[in-house]
């Protein structure tokens, strides 16, 4: 899990192209949109195509999403979940 | 024929390949690209992020002009460019390719249309007024001009935000030197009796008013545009008639030669039969060639009318200040125009 959200910090900040954010600046449990990250719609599209992408994980029921994206953990909470049951 | 009121220039300002300063390097013919500022001082960093280098160059000069004019809401944004966003267009074509039309990220492709620029100033200022870009080939920032003249005289807006800009990619500059655009070896661009001519791009931002205020630069006092014409000097001379102007009253033709010697002959038959012995100055060896050059000629005309720093030797050594300064630019002789500016 360790490793997995320090995979996904690098990943969001290349996707999303956060210049002067650094892996270590993303707290674990920091909430990615709104008063967080400061993420928006856009970014949740653009982070939607980065699971399919490198995680091959297509997320089914888009009203999930602001549960997903909360933050980097319960991104790779979904991840390990449901990695393991594909 | 009465002459409609002059519209105002109360601020302007360019991104371009030409550095006012004198300390600057010399320019990397025979393609010349922008000199960039730090955009942090211009943009919101969260918005950066996501913009592309000519959605940053017009942005930032948009809001270094609106600064100068101490305006913080324009009451119109009015845009001309003619290539748009390719760097965004170039990447959201290759990801397609790439990644066989699946998992395509929006952000490329939601910045890739022309009217990108024009959003994102008024998504920066929070400005709902009137936005419109044209995208008319080479008469796109003209165009632009026209928009905001008719906008003014009409009421319809207290001032406007008129820019024009374009910007040279790789491909771009790859595609178009098929073509034998560009002249093959770093030439200057004005050398004479080559075929072809220097790459160039910018963007050029410009406040205008119906009314004259202690800012006032200059004025802007016609603009016109002609598709291919077939008798260039004679389309200039009714121009100027229009205008009440005889040819002795313009103290400058600030023209577009670019060194192509396809071309450059059109502006030598204009200045010998509409303009005889009238002084004349390129602009084109300071930002090279592209469809909307015409703004940049326009800062450029802007900054010698106020008395503002000039490139040294750009002007004839006539001992006197232009106060009207004629620009005739023609793109590959399809797209002429003409844009009259006098003295504030």
């Amino acid at each position: 899990m360790e490793s997995l959200m320090q995979d996904l910090k690098a990943k969001i900040i290349v996707q999303l192209n956060l210049q002067d954010v650094s892996p270590e600046q993303i707290g674990d449990d920091q909430p990615l949109f709104m008063e967080g990250l400061g993420l928006d719609s856009i970014d949740a599209l653009e982070l939607i195509v980065m699971l399919q992408q490198h995680y091959g994980i297509r997320i089914a029921n888009p009203e999930d999403g602001p549960k997903i994206f909360q933050s980097v953990r319960t991104i790779a909470e979904y991840i390990t979940a449901h990695q393991k049951t594909a | 024929m009465p002459t409609p009121p002059p519209i105002y220039l109360n601020a302007s300002a360019s991104i371009s390949p030409y550095a006012l300063e004198e300390t600057s390097p010399p320019l990397p013919y025979p393609r010349l690209r922008c000199i960039e500022p730090d955009y942090k001082d211009f943009i919101d960093p969260r918005m950066i992020r996501r913009m592309s280098r000519v959605v940053k160059i017009g942005t930032a000069a948009a809001v270094a002009c609106l600064r100068e004019a101490g305006v913080d809401m324009p009451g119109a944004i009015l845009t001309g460019t003619t290539y748009g966003c390719l760097e965004d267009t170039e990447q959201f074509l290759h990801k397609m390719v790439a990644q066989n039309e699946e998992m395509l990220t929006p952000t490329a492709f939601i910045q890739s249309t022309h009217n990108t620029i024009g959003a994102q100033i008024a998504l920066l200022l929070q400005c709902h007024a009137y936005n419109n870009t044209y995208a008319h080939r080479a008469f796109s920032f003209e165009h632009a001009l026209l928009d905001a003249v008719l906008l003014l005289r009409e009421k319809e807006a207290p001032n406007a935000l008129v820019g024009g800009l374009d910007e040279i990619t790789d491909v771009l500059y790859c595609v178009l030197s098929r073509f034998d655009l560009y002249k093959p070896a770093a030439d200057h661009a004005t050398a004479d009796a080559s075929e072809g001519t220097i790459a160039g791009e910018g963007a050029a931002f410009f406040l205008l008013s119906p009314e004259k205020t202690p800012a006032t630069t200059a004025q802007l006092l016609d603009v016109a545009t002609f598709y291919k014409p077939e008798n260039m000097p004679e389309r200039v001379a009714v121009f100027l008639q229009k205008n009440n102007l005889a040819a002795s009253d313009i103290d400058l033709l600030l023209w577009g030669k670019n060194g192509d010697s396809r071309y450059d002959g059109l502006y030598d038959a204009v200045a010998e039969h509409a303009l005889p012995s009238i002084p004349a100055a390129g602009f084109k060896q300071l930002c090279g060639e592209y469809p909307t050059a015409a703004a940049f000629a326009t800062w450029l005309a802007v900054q010698i009318l106020s008395g503002k720093t000039i490139p040294k030797g750009l002007l004839p050594n006539t001992g006197v200040l232009p106060k009207k300064i004629l620009i005739y630019n023609h793109f590959y002789n399809i797209h002429h125009s003409l844009i009259l500016l006098g003295g504030p």
